[in-house]
């Protein structure tokens, strides 16, 4: 039977004018797995270590038990420099007698040393069945993979090369640019898009790091964080390469508002993507134009807001009242959505050029007038109230970005998850380029639409992000995406109790679970890069079989009979 | 046997595959959601960071608040365990109570002097007692932030009248006021401005009515004055008699978009709104919120989602409109608040138990002034105070607030882009 | 009558935070429960809660992050929806829904873990005392 050595931290008074240490010593020692009980003043200050890791090791036991404050104020600091000591992280239990026990029972000492003394017992059968579950290494391939070379994918693609990381670049189309080059120019200082792909286009074409894949489909991604293997054909040639993580910068694309508006059927009404090609050309067509802003968007069916549209559609009304002399602009807007310090200053300068905005609610759209060619858009101007009717020769339709039509496909094989609309989400907002799964990253308008610029930045963003996994030799599966002090390993199925039903498969969150054909039956194998040990398979399967060795059933279910 | 020294066991904080690269340090200034990020993804690239921060603990402004938006979740989880990764960071050196006094150019590289302020209350050895708490006769001492790491208490020097009762009952003499202020001197490579925002006063912008009634407040004061383990335990009541309010008014733009003042738009504000009204309705069905706003920037993902979510309900109700005049009613009981809504063009004038003015923020920097002599390497800002980033051979980079109005997610990202851009510096100069 | 005994599963995050940040302000409550912290609500196994209802404790609580909040892709949504499950099972067998308490968020602060676990006793204290039958493992009290 596992020996425990026991220690009860006075804290310099704060725990033993409440509780009876006497009393504690006395009941603890009745205990035949505790072979050792110090009562000390502290714990947590640097001089009281040496005296620590000495009375442990003249207990000669195999545990230690510390009865001291919350492991959230400075418990943590103890158990972290036992293990800095060479001390095993799971042959130390911490519980708190001080904020949950006498601190907060100040007032009734005697209920609060019973309190103690069964939150300790509780401790000690815990720490006597814990367990230390299995971790595995991966060897880390220090180079990177990007998917799509828009904005997002270049800037993340390059930014490696210059860290001298290997990257290959996948590419659905025959050249890189991605949606940029389907626009004549950026808001907010009107670089012109070419120009502002240019640098970095060059380095994809001279970085030897740099490999660019056109033409190129994914067929299939295997392995695991640090050493991804994907398949995939570029230009109808099947390969492979192996990566250490994988930038997802896949873009997303342009709604077509057909049968809104008149779309489709109505000449000169446009979409915003089609003005941009006349722009392009250099054949603006239009002397009064008038854009409708969200086309399709924040509406019952796209309930979001597509970030672009409000300073295209200033940007491109700008560009008519410079290029076409006599040229008039009306925008026709349910609020215009240019946040911060850049953006709205462009709104104002676009004011005071003399572009005409008009704000219209959701439940009165403008209607438009002409039957096979537009001669007037009629408005209901929420703010004055008054229907207007304005002339124009042509309708520009903003409308919003939406996600690939394979989004769902790619994160099937990514095994990453997509939102409510389709774009692929990330873990939590304070990690807003990082998905489920370690490795791989999402940026630019395939994680939610953004204009270039912001695509570029998180693209730089993403690439960081991904330095700090290709640094590394190896990667230890049990602290991937760990918090710090989560002393927890994996889950682990024991084969011949696992009857292959396929709960923890549904139940896990991070997908880590997957049933295996084993002889006659089907078992569920654990993917330990992924398991987080939240513990939701476990409390899905019908019969135990799989546990967290570090919070397993004996532990829990020998808590609950010492609990009173 | 227990003791055993086993070098693979030792990998419990993940930070032993950091290797340094030799490189020379970068100063990160400002230690809140940005700069804790930029720090973070510098170091575990293995480049070493100085971060600099003017408050007792990290965090920054981020810390201060209840709850965040989208999740409507605290906002103590996400940032802690950033936090005390930042603290452990063997690559990072966090100076709290720390100012930059000086920051001189020299041959490519930045050579910044520190003015690091004493913690009178030594974070390694408080034990979080609170005897001194009780023994100080002015009560100088609080906790400054409840979820600190470490936690500790802090002195309040202005109260502090260095009796010394304190240094005497602490247990563990983390006490000692004879503590000077340090200079540290520092040569960096780069400088990462992660300065974030701070509140603006509104007080002369007389039709707001700032400061001429208790329950007329800014949004970060009613945050505080509603947290949940503040004093009035997350209840909502009126600052001025502790009544339940039966009607809030919550007036975006607040100095904001508005050429007399901040002319920007300070991007988190209208979502701070909907998720502070969001939270009274959660506590406090039966209190009307109304929120007057000029356009309802919900740009980023579920925002706009999360704009229409509860107004079924009607208890939250959008009017277009940017009050004209916010008055105390004669009485001292409610404030009344003369609006037009403008998209019914009707003119009302309502009373309100509570007004929440919003809007308020801007850079921290905007009350630098670069011509001080010795300061000739602070950044370059426009006239409202946001950095101009510039690259070169001394590069400054930025994230955050400080660069542009940003919220958590935006200042995140930004801040992993300047790191990379420090990191990229060296192969850009090529 | 014997006062009530709670047993309490609490989220490492949310729910031992409102524990710990109560028990920092040093607020005042009954001696009668105990924590036991778990990494993530999920891992609150219906028959420990079971167990602990069988072996004479007369409360079970469990303390989870705000729907949105949780740490682990949203672990504690599954697990909610199981525990509802479990209340409504409770309620069939006449041991009672009201003897599980769920707190996903609320708890999160020290005020309202105060209040919610001096709720909690008080209705308790209202309902007829739980019978006791041995458990597997023999109950030691």
């Amino acid at each position: 039977m596992a020996t425990i050595c026991v220690f009860l931290c006075k804290c310099f008074g704060e725990i033993d004018h409440i509780i009876d240490f006497d009393l504690l010593s006395k009941e603890l020692s009745k205990d035949s797995s505790v072979v050792q009980i110090s009562t000390v003043d502290s714990l947590c200050l640097e001089t009281d270590i040496e005296k620590t890791i000495s009375r442990i090791t003249e207990s000669n036991s195999d545990r230690v038990l510390i009865a001291a404050c919350s492991i959230l104020s400075r418990g943590n600091l103890v158990v972290e420099s036992l293990i800095k000591e060479g001390v095993e992280w799971h042959k130390i239990g911490l519980v708190d007698i001080r904020e949950g026990c006498a601190w907060i029972h100040a007032n009734d000492p005697e209920g609060a040393t019973q309190k103690a003394l069964h939150i300790i017992k509780m401790g000690i059968v815990a720490l006597r069945h814990k367990e230390m579950s299995d971790d595995m290494s991966v060897t880390v391939n220090p180079s990177a993979l990007v998917l799509g070379a828009g904005p997002a994918g270049l800037a993340a693609a390059v930014s490696l090369a210059k860290m001298r990381y290997e990257v290959s670049i996948l590419e659905r189309s025959n050249a890189p640019g991605g949606m940029l080059r389907l626009i004549s120019r950026c808001y907010p200082d009107n670089q012109d898009s070419s120009d502002k792909m240019a640098p970095y286009i060059r380095e994809v074409e001279n970085n030897p790091l740099i490999t660019f894949y056109p033409q190129s489909k994914i067929i299939s991604i295997e392995g695991d964080t640090g050493n991804f293997t994907v398949h995939f054909s570029s230009q109808e040639k099947d390969s492979s390469i192996q990566t250490g993580v994988i930038i997802v910068a896949t873009g997303a694309k342009i709604f077509f508002p057909t049968g809104l508006y008149g779309y489709g059927k109505i000449k000169n009404v446009i979409t915003q993507m089609e003005f941009e090609r006349q722009l392009l050309k250099g054949s603006l067509k239009t002397e009064k134009t008038v854009f409708i802003q969200c086309v399709g968007a924040r509406d019952s069916g796209r309930p979001y807001c597509s970030t672009i549209c409000c300073p295209t559609s200033l940007k491109n009304a700008m560009r008519i009242i410079d290029d076409v002399p006599g040229g008039s602009v009306f925008i026709l807007h349910r609020g215009i959505m240019t946040p911060g310090h850049t953006l709205e200053k462009y709104y104002r300068d676009t004011l005071s050029r003399g572009v005409q905005l008009i704000r219209f609610e959701e439940e009165y759209p403008p209607r438009i007038i002409g039957d096979d060619h537009v001669e007037s858009v009629e408005v209901y101007d929420a703010i004055t109230g008054m229907t207007r009717k304005i002339e124009t020769d042509m309708v520009v339709l903003s409308t919003p970005l939406v996600p690939n039509n394979d989004n769902v496909e790619m994160a099937r094989m990514l095994d990453i998850e997509v939102d409510r609309y389709g774009f692929f989400s990330e873990i939590y907002p304070m990690h807003p380029l990082e998905t489920r799964r370690d490795g791989i990253f999402i940026c630019g308008s395939a994680r939610w639409p953004v204009a270039s610029d912001q695509a570029m930045l998180q693209g730089k963003a993403a690439a960081m992000k991904a330095v700090s996994y290709l640094r590394q030799s190896h990667l230890v599966a049990s602290t991937l995406s760990r918090v710090p002090g989560s002393k927890l390993g994996h889950a682990s199925v024991d084969p011949d109790a696992c009857t292959g039903c396929g709960n923890c498969v549904a139940a896990c969150p991070f997908n880590a679970c997957h049933l295996e054909k084993m002889e006659n039956r089907y078992i569920s194998i654990v993917n330990m890069m992924k398991c987080k040990a939240c513990g939701n398979c476990v409390s899905v399967c019908p019969n135990g079989s799989i546990q967290i060795p570090e919070h397993n059933y004996r532990m829990v279910g020998g808590m609950i009979q010492r609990a009173f | 046997m227990l003791y055993q020294r086993k070098r693979d066991q030792l990998l419990m904080n993940g930070f032993e595959h950091i290797q340094n690269t030799g490189r020379n340090a970068v100063l990160v200034v400002g230690g809140g959601v940005a700069g804790i990020a930029a720090s973070l993804d510098l170091a575990d690239a293995g480049q070493s960071v100085h971060l600099v921060e003017n408050d007792g603990h990290l965090g920054g402004q981020v810390s201060k608040l209840d709850k965040l938006y989208p999740t409507d979740h605290c906002a103590f989880c996400p940032l802690w365990t950033d936090v005390k990764k930042c603290v452990d960071h063997p690559l990072i050196t966090v100076y709290t109570l720390s100012k930059i006094k000086e920051l001189k150019q020299e041959k490519g590289k930045y050579s910044a002097l520190i003015l690091k302020h004493p913690h009178y209350i030594d974070e390694k050895k408080c034990i979080f007692c609170g005897r001194c708490v009780e023994e100080c006769p002015v009560n100088a001492i609080c906790s400054g932030w409840e979820h600190a790491y470490p936690p500790s208490f802090v002195i309040d020097e202005a109260l502090c009248t260095k009796c010394g009762n304190c240094e005497k009952v602490c247990p563990s003499a983390a006490i000692n006021m004879e503590l000077k202020e340090e200079e540290i001197d520092l040569l960096v490579s780069d400088v990462i401005w992660a300065t974030g925002f701070k509140e603006a006063d509104l007080s002369h912008l007389k039709e707001l009515g700032s400061g001429t009634h208790p329950d007329i407040m800014t949004s970060l004061e009613f945050e505080d004055w509603t947290a949940e383990s503040g004093d009035n335990r997350g209840n909502i009541v009126k600052r001025s008699d502790h009544a339940v309010p039966a009607t809030i008014a919550f007036i975006q733009c607040a100095g904001a978009r508005d050429l007399r003042m901040i002319p920007s738009c300070s991007a988190v504000c209208c979502m701070h709104a909907l998720k502070q009204a969001e939270w009274v309705k959660r506590r406090n069905k039966r209190i009307d919120c109304y929120i007057f706003y000029t356009d309802l920037r919900t740009v980023g993902r579920d925002y706009y989602r999360y704009s229409l979510r509860d107004f079924e309900d009607a208890n939250i109700k959008l009017v277009r409109g940017r009050p004209g005049l916010i008055h105390p009613l004669p009485g001292g009981n409610g404030v009344a608040v003369q609006f037009e809504n403008t998209i019914t063009q009707k003119k009302e004038i309502r009373k309100f138990d509570i007004v929440i003015l919003n809007g308020n923020i801007q850079p921290s920097l905007i009350q630098l002034r670069p011509a001080q002599s010795g300061n000739t390497a602070v950044p370059q800002t426009d006239k409202e105070g946001f950095v101009i980033e510039e690259s070169g051979e001394t590069s400054c980079f930025a994230c955050g607030f400080g660069l542009e109005p940003a919220d958590v997610a935006e200042s995140v990202i930004q801040a992993s882009a300047a790191a990379m851009k420090v990191m990229n510096k060296e192969s850009d100069q090529r | 009558m014997n006062q009530p005994k709670i047993l309490i599963f609490a989220c490492k995050w949310c729910g031992l935070i409102g524990a710990d940040a109560a028990g920092k302000k040093k607020l005042s409550l009954s001696p009668l429960f105990r924590v036991i912290p778990m990494e993530c609500a999920s891992l609150v196994e219906t028959d420990a809660i079971l167990r602990a209802l069988a072996g004479g404790i007369d409360g079970v609580a469990v303390l989870g992050c705000h729907i949105g909040g949780c740490r682990y892709n949203n672990a504690n949504h599954t697990s909610i929806k199981r525990l509802e499950l479990l209340q409504n099972l409770l309620d069939t067998t006449g041991i009672g829904s009201s003897r599980l308490l769920l707190s996903f968020g609320t708890a999160h602060e020290d005020y309202q873990f105060e209040e919610i676990i001096k709720n909690f006793f008080d209705e308790l204290i209202s309902l007829p005392p739980l019978d006791s039958w041995l458990s597997p493992f023999g109950v030691t009290h």
